[in-house]
């Protein structure tokens, strides 16, 4: 559904992405592991459209990604982008302005569920509470491909739980979700499978259950094997 | 539900639901919650979850009726040999553990029944 | 592209609104000095309904230009790009709005100044011979051997002239800054190559509006045959802009 062939990124001198051959089906939920700075946000960011390969291309549904893909592809960068003035509800008012998948009331109960109201300011947002929002925004689209980059960051334990189960609950048999994450403990239970990238490369992109089941390891242990060496 | 992460995880919820169904918790006959319940309130993957019932209709303990659902059989005999089984990997559990402090079986045995 | 224009006009829409409010305040002044005869407070608010008038168009126009730049350079920029428009859409809702701001508030001062004119001329006494004075020094300057007229018609071409023209000046900013966005990014003296692309823009499309508008004698057609080339290289500017966005830009 989407897939990436010898995609490459350079900036200045530094090459973020490498080659990377990476293809992802629907009905997964895929964990996209790496350490910072590894190039899972910029292999993202060009899944998105945000920004353009150095080199390669990235294939949504076999046709390369462009505006009409946007309509398909929900991505939810980590930084919170919304524009300072808005509250709650203009950011909602803007999705469903944009996104034809977006729907007000899903976005509503999302809303309860994550404690936010309609009023609330934006830039009086905690992180927890912006984080929650970023979720409930994109989530509320109806979309075939969810990118969800660090979704559990600077959230506490409860609302990680929240974020879990508002994932799971969409994630359909003809959907695809991609998330990322340095909390790999997190993402154990909820993905079936796991793309390690290192260094710009794809390491391996793995089933989970397979994987405990023939080597005996977690995807925790299966990131200490890879990155154990590198990471200072 | 906590996991070990190293081990698959149906099959740590397929035991959790199969000692919920030895114990009478889940009653014969009673419906089960739909993959995507079952996914979200054990906090596991959608195909994890399928999965599970998929193991669990293999052993004869579930039924899938077509457009309505999981249920657990109503097969009594199966529910009482599911309930042996389950004794049976406690005893062997216990014996690995009281063999390895080389306690014997007859001894064991002593203790167990003095345990109040 | 409604919707596009209408965040556009949402990101903007405090400055303009308190143009209007202090340009409210100034005639309010124009009008209490007007109507008391003092010159004190009248003198004070001419100054500062001439300077809203001119300033006001360029704040739009610069308000424009750093809307871009942020709309590219921060974090927001993904809530823009990552919508299902193109940047054709993008840009061009940036440009409607922006110029169609800038015509309503030129021609909001337009009118409002020939409205505090004519209060002037209706009032009789010693500003109204004041104002007969400055149109006498007026007819004495002459500008290749024929004298200076102003009119109605001549001052409004004029003021559709200077509106396209800053018009153009903002889409070739917008050039600029793209062009430092998209091709220059983490380059050496990107600001300054930047800068001097502008400048050359600029001074490109200058010369070659004098060269079209050389052999037009009458003023108002040459004014307005001026303001209709700026707009014409504002859509040149858009579509050359849009096409680096399209192709290069990295958010």
């Amino acid at each position: 559904m989407l897939e990436s062939k010898e995609l490459t990124k350079v900036f200045g001198s530094k090459t973020a992405v490498d080659h990377v051959n990476l293809r992802l089906e629907k009905g997964h939920v895929y964990a996209m592991l790496g350490p910072n700075g590894s190039g899972k946000t910029t292999w993202m960011k060009m899944a998105a459209g945000l920004i353009k390969p150095t080199s390669g291309e990235v294939l949504f549904e076999g046709a390369p990604v462009s505006i009409e893909s946007r309509k398909y592809v929900a991505y939810m960068s980590t930084e919170p982008y919304f524009y300072a003035w808005m509250t709650v509800k203009d950011v909602g008012r803007y999705y469903a302005d944009f996104f034809e998948d977006f729907s007000y009331d899903r976005y509503l109960e999302l809303l309860r569920h994550m404690e936010l109201t309609e009023e609330m300011k934006t830039k009086n947002l905690s992180s927890g509470m912006m984080a929650k929002l970023k979720i409930a925004v994109t989530m509320a689209r109806d979309a075939k491909v969810y990118m969800l980059d660090e979704p559990f960051n600077g959230i506490d334990l409860l609302a990680r739980d929240e974020i879990r189960a508002t994932i799971l609950q969409y994630a359909t048999q003809d959907k695809l979700l991609l998330m990322s994450s340095h909390l790999v403990e997190e993402m154990e239970a909820v993905a079936d499978r796991a793309v390690f990238i290192k260094e710009g490369k794809l390491v391996e992109n793995i089933d989970l259950e397979t994987m405990r089941d023939e080597q005996g390891v977690s995807m925790a242990d299966r990131y200490r094997q890879i990155y154990g060496h590198t990471e200072g | 539900m906590q996991y070990d992460p190293m081990r698959p995880i149906w099959l740590q919820v397929m035991g959790e639901i199969e000692t919920s169904i030895a114990v009478g918790a889940r009653q014969p006959g009673e419906k089960l919650p739909g993959g995507r319940e079952l996914a979200v309130a054990y906090g596991i993957n959608p195909n994890t979850a399928a999965r599970v019932y998929q193991e669990l209709e293999k052993a004869g303990l579930c039924e899938t009726r077509r457009g309505m659902g999981t249920y657990v059989t109503g097969d009594g005999p199966r529910i009482d040999a599911l309930r042996e089984e389950l004794a049976r990997q406690a005893v062997a559990l216990f014996l690995q553990k009281i063999e390895s402090l080389g306690i014997t079986r007859q001894e064991a045995a002593k203790m167990i029944l003095k345990e109040e | 592209m409604f919707k596009l224009m209408k965040y556009e006009f949402r990101k903007t829409w405090i400055t303009k609104l308190i143009l209007l409010g202090v340009t409210a305040v100034a005639e309010a002044v124009y009008l209490y000095g007007l109507y008391t005869e003092k010159e004190g407070p009248l003198s004070v608010a001419i100054g500062l309904l001439v300077m809203l008038a001119v300033f006001g168009v360029l704040v739009i126009g610069l308000e424009s230009v750093l809307t871009l730049h942020r709309d590219m350079n921060t974090k927001q920029s993904y809530m823009l790009f990552m919508t299902p428009n193109s940047s054709y859409k993008i840009l061009g809702a940036k440009v409607l709005e922006c110029g169609f701001s800038i015509l309503i508030t030129g021609a909001f001062y337009f009118a409002l100044g020939t409205l505090d004119i004519t209060l002037l001329l209706a009032k009789s006494g010693q500003l109204n011979q004041l104002w007969e004075m400055i149109q006498n020094v007026i007819s004495q300057i002459t500008i290749n051997g024929r004298p200076l007229t102003i009119n109605a018609e001549i001052m409004a071409s004029f003021t559709f002239s200077l509106l396209t023209g800053w018009i153009g000046t903002v889409t070739m900013a917008y050039l600029a800054d793209v062009v430092s966005a998209a091709l220059l990014n983490g380059k050496k003296f990107n600001g300054l190559l930047s800068f001097v692309l502008f400048l050359a823009l600029a001074w490109l499309t200058g010369w070659a509006t004098g060269k079209i508008t050389a052999g037009i004698t009458a003023s108002t057609t040459m004014l307005v045959v001026d303001g209709l080339i700026d707009l014409g290289f504002a859509v040149i500017m858009y579509i050359v802009t849009a096409q680096i966005m399209e192709r290069k830009l990295s958010v």
